[in-house]
């Protein structure tokens, strides 16, 4: 499940932060408050949580998403992996340069959500999830419960809490399994950094 | 006279007991067949290509593949939806499906039983001669958040064997999973297409299905279209429909047509409300036809029905001979004209039963039922003519108008006028010069897709359907023969390294074979050596904090998975789309297909598969088209047989030079309606030469006519005149269809039955010609 669940955050992380979500005024203001930036950057920490590992499985890096380009996840620890989503699709870097991945059916509908509320389509979002949203602006909580069949077989549900960024996303499988991806020091800026800007180019 | 009272009612008990079995034959529904493969001759006696070429083949009659195309998805799958659901209340499909409702859990049991059977060639040699790299891809996976769907949790599968034989399953191309409503989606277009397949409980032979199945298109066509959405559809069941609906169109032209025709001529002609009553022995021979083919071959195809409506014209020329005396026998009365006639009546039944019969021996058998049928209808045809006909016309007392002796007067008067400027012999020479170059421009071609009439429209959207799916079916396929399943695999592993090269240049999209889902019983144990060698490699998993003891516990799992065989892999949920390609146990072993996906050349695929042992192209498209060619051969042959059997016939009544003289005309005929073909700029087909056969047959009788000469020269050629002109009539319609095969069959015809009627005079002996 580990794939799947870490996709599902990332999806979830860009939804939240750009998507014009519709439902009460607080999911604007969230909305509002999330797309405010051009580009959010900052580490991140993912923790598998096994049933059968006393131990989670932990790694590290860095993420960009620039509201213009996609997402850059650069993994550095335990092993130092490069990562792009944009419209071309999910891409690796090896060192010849980006590899792109070849598209599964279901890694490239998440794309296509992925990005379809990029650009500002909000439907598909509500229609893999039931939104609940509560809390205030600088202390929110919002759960995503999923809907549909397929998607309910996979996670139970996904909990999202964060203030002026997203801060903690939490994904529960059916199975018992979790995954938390805390991003404590994510930080806004008006435009991507040359070397973040010559890694989207390419 | 006991003799003109006992024959009709001989003939009546006859026709009754005909009419009781056609009732048979009918009462359960009309016997008559749709099925295009049923008229192709069986390239194969083998019979497990045949069971493999069914199985490639059911899909095609059963299934029917829709896109229901939208701007919104949500709309397109909202409309799918709405529509499976009114589908599957129409009670004429088994299966409609719009949505991928996944038992995931079914699946996850599948893939960790599977892990050793199912694992792809790729990753078992990985795993084998680089078991570092496969423990370092595996570190990669537990931490890459973009590896996509992994059904199966890490703990349950430390190696990742399962994710790995996710992976390699084949991919839909162009099509995606909608996770929120589980649709399968494309998009082309600027379209959302939503993929919904429906499956019928009977098939595309069945006589109704195919119509009900294109009107329920039709009317979701109308509701789609009110939504501002698009239905594309691809299915054998609408070529089916579209084929009955051409066929019962064309039987109606071509039958009605020539009835029409035939009824006002006769009345034209001898002005008296009875003689209508000479179609008696068309319907007669109708009846006979069908009951006889229906007897012989269990069913009647419709094309069958459609050749076989040409036969209203032939059939009406036994009464014709007889009536056509009445402008040279005055008082007419029917007994003593049907006395006159009955030798050149017999005479014509054998030679043309002679020539439709030769059209039996081809190896098509579409043309042995058209056989079979016109035969049978001819001989019943004839017998109601001398038997039945003339008692019902007893007391007709008939006085022919005298406008078509007149004209027929002038035509010979005309033909004399020319002889006397050019002799027989410059006409003659004039006429090989005319057939030399005609015969210099004739194309020949052949190709099965002449059987076919299919509308263009039909067509244009199954390759829409193709285009936006990506899913590219062809005809050609393998079928690949092992002693046990290990060398059955093995075998099929061997295509599938030459078939990977043909992918890789780009001359294949892809095809699937069983190899590729499930490992043989040696891979499987080998899989297992090599899963125990990874101890020595696994350290970096070890460092991540996965505990020796799961690893050590898994390996121990993986030893106790049973060898796995390909009827268990296919039986779980990633097995179905693969379950088609197994033939399973067979006479001397096992066999699979190995179906193949956006073909552009066979000549690759034979000299690709050459040399592999158990391995079978089987191209069932080509090996008809080259069957097609060479059957030209064989219809000339039959036709010059055909020939001399008449020319033995003809023999004793008019000795050897009459024989020839009558043979001779028709070849001749038969020569000029090949020119004919040459100058119009038509191919020369199977089916106009299957129709040159008929020429022979039909235009010996005219020759017979205009032999004997009966009543004088002008009435002789009267009466040959009326029959040219009625069977002329139902074959010229035919050239009018739609369907190639039929068309050329029919133009082939007039052109040779015009040419017999032209050069029929000549059969008079000189002597006669004199006097």
């Amino acid at each position: 499940m580990s794939a799947a669940r870490s996709h599902r955050v990332l999806i979830t992380i860009v939804l939240l932060l750009i998507s014009p979500l519709t439902l009460a005024f607080t999911l604007d203001d969230l909305q509002k408050q999330l797309s405010e930036p051009a580009v959010v950057s900052g580490p991140f920490i993912q923790e598998k949580h096994l049933r059968a590992l006393p131990q989670p499985l932990t790694s590290k890096g860095r993420f960009v998403l620039a509201r213009d380009h996609g997402l850059l996840w650069l993994l550095q620890s335990p092993l130092r992996q490069d990562y792009r989503i944009d419209a071309q699709g999910i891409a690796r870097r090896d060192p010849s340069g980006w590899q792109a991945l070849p598209a599964r059916s279901a890694g490239a509908e998440q794309n296509r959500l992925f990005f379809a509320v990029l650009q500002g389509d909000s439907s598909g979002l509500q229609r893999d999830f039931e939104l609940a949203l509560s809390g205030d602006a600088a202390h929110w909580q919002l759960r995503l419960t999923p809907r549909s069949l397929l998607l309910k077989q996979v996670f139970t549900r996904i909990d999202i809490t964060g203030g002026r960024y997203v801060e903690r996303i939490e994904l529960s499988e059916t199975q018992g399994d979790s995954t938390v991806l805390r991003m404590p020091e994510s930080r806004g800026a008006s435009a991507l950094s040359d070397a973040e800007r010559s890694d989207f180019a390419d | 006279m006991p003799t003109e009272r006992l024959l009709p009612r001989l003939f009546a008990g006859l026709l009754l007991i005909m009419l009781a079995v056609a009732g048979w034959q009918w009462h359960r529904g009309a016997p008559l067949s749709a099925d295009l493969m049923t008229l192709v001759p069986g390239a194969t006696q083998d019979p497990l290509v045949k069971q493999a070429e069914q199985r490639m083949q059911e899909p095609l009659n059963r299934e029917l593949l829709v896109l229901v195309g939208h701007s919104q998805r949500e709309q397109a799958v909202a409309l799918a939806q709405r529509l499976a659901g009114r589908w599957q209340a129409s009670g004429l499909f088994e299966k409609v499906q719009w949505s991928l409702q996944t038992d995931l859990q079914a699946l996850r049991s599948q893939l960790l039983q599977g892990r050793v059977a199912m694992l792809s060639t790729h990753d078992r040699q990985l795993l084998a001669e680089q078991p570092d790299a496969f423990v370092e891809q595996r570190l990669q996976s537990l931490f890459d958040p973009f590896a996509g769907f992994s059904l199966v949790a890490s703990q349950d599968d430390w190696l990742g064997l399962t994710g790995r034989i996710q992976q390699s399953q084949p991919k839909p191309v162009n099509v995606q999973l909608d996770t929120a409503s589980g649709a399968l989606v494309a998009e082309a277009d600027g379209q959302q297409w939503v993929l919904l397949r429906a499956r019928t409980l009977g098939n595309a032979f069945d006589m109704h299905l195919p119509l009900q199945v294109a009107d329920l298109l039709a009317r979701a066509r109308d509701d789609a279209g009110q939504q501002g959405a698009r239905l594309l559809a691809a299915s054998g069941l609408l070529h089916a429909a579209a084929g009955q609906q051409q066929a019962s169109r064309e039987i109606t032209w071509v039958g009605g047509g020539a009835t029409a025709g035939i009824l006002l001529l006769l009345l034209l002609a001898f002005r008296r409300w009875r003689v209508l009553l000479a179609f008696v022995p068309v319907l007669v021979g109708m009846l006979f036809g069908s009951v006889v083919c229906v007897a012989l071959f269990g069913q009647m195809h419709v094309m069958t029905l459609v050749l076989g409506s040409s036969l209203i014209g032939v059939a009406v020329d036994y009464p014709l001979h007889y009536l056509s005396k009445s402008w040279s026998l005055q008082p007419w009365r029917s007994w003593p004209a049907v006395r006159l006639t009955l030798p050149g009546l017999s005479l014509s039944l054998a030679t043309s039963c002679i020539g439709y019969l030769a059209l039996a021996f081809t190896p098509f058998p579409a043309l042995t039922q058209i056989a079979a049928f016109s035969a049978a209808g001819l001989v019943g045809a004839y017998l109601s003519a001398v038997c039945l006909l003339p008692a019902l016309l007893g007391n007709v007392e008939l006085r022919p108008a005298q406008w078509p002796l007149r004209v027929a007067q002038w035509l010979t008067e005309l033909r004399v006028g020319l002889l006397r400027r050019v002799p027989s012999a410059v006409l003659l020479a004039l006429l090989v010069l005319f057939c030399a170059a005609g015969l210099w421009r004739l194309d020949s071609h052949n190709d099965v897709r002449q059987w076919v009439g299919s509308p263009p429209h039909l067509l244009e959207e199954a390759q829409a359907v193709a285009r936006i799916t990506g899913y590219q079916p062809t005809s050609q396929f393998y079928l690949v023969r092992g002693a046990d399943p290990q060398q059955l695999l093995e075998r099929l592993a061997a295509l599938s390294e030459k078939l990977d090269e043909l992918v890789d240049l780009g001359k294949l999209k892809g095809y699937m074979s069983l190899d590729r889902l499930v490992a043989s019983p040696v891979e499987q144990t080998r899989t297992l050596q090599a899963l125990d060698r990874l101890p020595g490699h696994w350290q970096a998993l070890l460092a991540q904090g996965v505990p020796q003891t799961a690893l050590l516990a898994e390996l121990k799992q993986l030893h106790q998975l049973p060898i796995q065989s390909i009827d268990e892999v296919l039986a779980g949920p990633l097995g179905e789309a693969w379950r088609p390609l197994w033939l399973g146990q067979v006479d001397q072993g096992v066999a699979a297909i190995v179906s193949l996906q956006g073909l552009n050349d066979t000549a690759l695929l034979r000299l690709q598969s050459e040399g592999l042992p158990g391995v079978q192209l089987v191209d069932r498209l080509g090996e008809l088209n080259q069957l097609f060619a060479a059957t030209q051969v064989s219809a000339a042959e039959l036709k010059l047989l055909s020939c001399v059997l008449i020319l033995v016939l003809l023999v004793l009544p008019f000795g050897l030079r009459g024989a020839l003289r009558i043979v001779a005309l028709p070849l001749l005929a038969a020569l000029c309606s090949l020119a004919l073909l040459g100058w119009l700029g038509q191919p020369l087909t199977l089916f106009s030469l299957f129709g040159l056969l008929l020429v022979t047959a039909i235009g010996v009788d005219y020759a017979i006519l205009m032999h004997e000469r009966v009543g004088g020269e002008a009435v002789s050629l009267l009466g040959t005149l009326l029959a040219a002109l009625t069977t002329w009539l139902s074959f010229g319609l035919l050239a009018l269809s739609s369907t190639p095969a039929v068309s050329n069959f029919g133009l082939a015809v007039s052109l040779g039955l015009a040419m017999s009627f032209i050069l029929a005079p000549w059969a008079a002996s000189r002597e006669g010609a004199h006097s």
